[in-house]
């Protein structure tokens, strides 16, 4: 699966592994309202993610905002991949949380 | 549903596309082969080969979008008088389309032939554009994002802005690629607006909520960066304007931008709140389930009989109430999935241009195809199997029947050549013509043919029309030579076979010096008709009604007036009738008074007199099979609601085996 959502005590951590895109939308979107609606913080790892397109990009930025508003502490964890770095130039989403420079550098567990 | 079968789909739904827009590709070509200057059918050109490519590349054919934007680059070039268009480019392109074709279909990427038959298509067109070996935007690759340094001097800028509408993403398109692309076109500078994407559990997660608003530095003109949106321009908001601002407002103005779209949401008046209706109102089906659908209609229909038999059986009001009910929603429902299948022959006749243009090159003839009556509907089994008759048609015209301009010039007839197809309805009926303006049929040649193949006896008085019907024998031709096109005596073969396999009749009128017309009649449709139930003995016949005019009754008193002549005065109108007691040799006493069925054909109106009219009926139309593959008089069989099989005539056909069996009309009233 290219979307993995893996729960601990502490943390819900959603893994997107390949190219993320319209196929695994409705999934991603699925995972990331457990992971908020777990209540812990929420940490989701674009490491092994190939590519990002449109919708993923729209599930992200709003799941961020929805955890801002509910206090959720949510942030993308560990490196961005080049491609998807430049995903993010090219598409213009220089606002969204994994854009930035704050980027967490705690691991998700694998 | 797996990332796989949804990537298979989006693959198929562009192989769909593609092959439509190969369609319109070959016809805008063909066109552009007869009017060279018009920018109309130049532009429509270049938006398919642009459409191709770009759609190809969002679906991973890569080597299909590569080749095709070397021929979408010469037509540009075209488009904006860089390049005057001639009948080699336009042979060329049309070569492309048919590796463009293969490409599309092919899962493995393009065989080693196909590879090599594209890079020498390449190579020509190189040499007659003077393209460079490799095109400075050539693929879609990163590297190719900067544009080249020539473009930057005097570049101007362009403030875009670009909403795509919410189910743009379902279709597969990728926004990102037409970003992409646009960048290849100079320095662009993109702000995604997130302003219209809802809160996570309210969102469509398939739906497009971003607005994009871009500042673009190119010397490109509009029409280029127009055409970057070209296959999602009907299904976007789109904006181009020129901008004064330098590259950075386009991130000071999304503010505005994301005012605007919250205003539009808050109004109404957004792109969300209303979808356009083209892209909203049509739906892909694939054949296959619309077959089902239909049959399991056809098996609704024979179920709703049995229920109105068993309610009439009864004499159960409360039954029959539900039983009318549920016939009226079935006939609504039927004549819904009929309509389905409908669709206009357009596709079918547009795709001749082709092979009348190729022909024509082929065998040094000037040949025009004209076409009339291109949005006939007919039944989507028809047309399928409408291409090879039409195609044998069209070639054994091309090559026996449309002289060589020499001697049509010799002849004082214009040098260049007409086909005309056409398409018209007919009761429930649809005619479909091809004629020529060539060299009319021999008929003493082809009589003198067949008396050579032993196909009819030296001493056999031939009508015209049944002289003409010997060229649709097995191996019948009077070629002197057999050429690449015809001549081996197949192809009309074929088109009886087919015609015949659809329960379509052909007729051919040829005068010598003026041309050949073939017409073939084929029915509407092949699943479901209205019929009339009719009874002849213990025998059940079906009617179709679209052909049923009205019944009257027939008397031993009229039949005496008549002076046992097959004729019936109706309305002061004297019309031949044919007993089908007697014609189908049904031998039961015939009641004291009969029904004649007033039927209207070709041949003119007929009546069919029957022992009873038992009412109207849908008929499910079911093959008879092979081994009845021979009697014309019956389209096919269709069981009723008491479990009965009901024939189902063919009244054109009932007529025209009476007529021949008593060799003329005259014969026919009065046996």
């Amino acid at each position: 699966m290219p979307v993995i959502l893996e729960q601990s005590e502490v943390q819900s951590a959603i893994r997107l592994e390949g190219p993320i895109d319209i196929c695994c939308a409705a999934e991603l979107k699925t995972l990331l309202l457990q992971a908020l609606g777990s209540g812990k913080k929420v940490r989701v790892s674009l490491e092994d993610a190939v590519d990002l397109d449109v919708t993923a990009f729209q599930l992200l930025w709003a799941a961020e905002r929805g955890a801002r508003e509910s206090g959720v502490d949510f942030a993308i964890a560990g490196q961005v991949p080049e491609q998807v770095s430049q995903a993010i130039v090219n598409g213009g989403f220089a606002s969204l949380p994994m854009a930035g420079d704050a980027i967490c550098d705690e691991m998700v567990h694998k | 549903m797996t990332t796989a079968t949804n990537a298979d789909l989006f693959k198929q739904r562009f192989r769909e596309e593609a092959r439509e827009i190969a369609v319109d590709l070959e016809s805008a070509l063909l066109e552009l082969n007869e009017n060279p200057d018009d920018q109309e059918l130049i532009g429509r050109v270049f938006r398919a080969l642009h459409t191709i490519k770009g759609s190809g590349a969002m679906f991973g054919f890569d080597e299909l979008a590569a080749f095709t934007h070397k021929l979408e680059t010469a037509f540009q070039d075209v488009r904006e008088g860089k390049l005057q268009l001639n009948t080699e480019l336009i042979d060329l392109t049309l070569a492309a389309l048919d590796q463009i074709r293969l490409m599309v279909e092919e899962e493995q990427g393009p065989s080693a032939e196909g590879a090599r038959i594209c890079a020498d298509i390449l190579s020509k067109v190189r040499r007659l554009t003077g393209m460079p070996e490799t095109s400075p935007a050539s693929s879609n690759s990163p590297q190719q994002q900067v544009p080249p340094d020539d473009l930057k001097g005097q570049a101007r800028k362009w403030s875009i802005r670009f909403a795509p509408g919410p189910d743009l993403l379902l279709s597969g398109t990728n926004p990102m690629r037409i970003l992409r692309e646009l960048r290849e076109l100079g320095d662009l500078s993109v702000k995604a607006d997130m302003a219209a994407v809802p809160r996570l559990g309210a969102m469509d997660p398939e739906c497009c909520y971003v607005f994009w608003q871009m500042v673009l530095s190119t010397t490109a003109e509009l029409d280029a960066i127009r055409d970057v949106f070209v296959f999602v321009e009907d299904r976007c908001e789109l904006a181009i304007e020129p901008s004064s601002r330098p590259a950075e407002p386009a991130m000071e103005c999304a503010a505005d931008v994301t005012a605007k779209a919250l205003e539009d949401k808050r109004t109404g008046s957004g792109r969300r709140t209303h979808d356009k209706p083209d892209t909203a109102s049509s739906l892909r089906v694939p054949t296959a389930k619309l077959d089902q659908f239909v049959n399991l209609v056809g098996e609704l229909v024979t179920v709703q009989a049995r229920l109105s038999e068993l309610a009439a059986r009864r004499g159960d009001d409360e039954i029959a109430e539900v039983s009318e009910e549920i016939e009226r929603l079935t006939s609504s429902l039927r004549d819904n999935s009929m309509n389905i299948r409908m669709m206009p022959i357009r596709g079918t006749f547009e795709k001749f241009r082709r092979l009348v243009h190729d022909l024509a090159r082929d065998l040094g003839k000037n040949v025009e195809l004209t076409i009339e009556g291109a949005d006939t509907e007919l039944d989507k089994t028809v047309i399928d199997q409408l291409s090879d008759p039409l195609m044998h048609l069209i070639r054994n015209s091309m090559d026996h029947g449309i002289e060589s301009p020499d001697l049509r010039t010799a002849s004082h007839k214009n040098s260049s050549a007409t086909i005309h197809l056409s398409a018209r309805h007919s009761g429930g009926s649809v005619l479909i013509g091809v004629s020529d303006d060539g060299g009319g049929i021999d008929a003493e040649a082809v009589r003198n043919r067949a008396v050579e193949k032993g196909l009819v006896a030296a001493n056999v008085q031939l009508t015209e029309a049944e002289t003409f019907a010997l060229i649709f024998q097995p191996g019948f031709s009077t070629a002197k030579q057999i050429t690449d096109v015809s001549g081996r005596g197949v192809g009309m073969d074929v088109v009886r076979q087919n015609v015949e396999s659809l329960h379509g009749s052909i007729d051919v009128a040829s005068k010598p010096g003026s041309g050949t017309s073939v017409t073939l009649r084929l029915p509407l449709t092949l699943a479901i008709i209205d019929g009339l139930l009719v009874k002849v003995g213990s025998a059940h016949f079906v009617v179709p009604l679209a052909n049923t005019l009205e019944c009257i009754e027939l008397t031993r008193e009229d039949i005496e007036k008549a002076n046992g002549k097959h004729i019936a005065n109706v309305h002061g109108e004297i019309v031949p009738y044919i007993v089908l007691r007697d014609h189908f040799n049904v031998h039961i006493e015939r009641p004291e008074i009969e029904q004649i069925m007033l039927v209207e054909t070709e041949e003119g109106r007929y009546g069919f007199v029957v022992d009873e009219v038992l009412g109207d009926c849908q008929a499910v139309i079911k093959s008879l099979g092979r081994f009845y593959r021979h009697v014309q008089v019956v389209s096919g069989a269709t069981i009723l609601g008491n479990g009965t099989v009901a024939l189902i005539l063919d009244p054109q056909r009932v007529v025209q085996d009476a007529l021949r069996a008593g060799t003329t009309k005259a014969s026919a009233r009065s046996t």
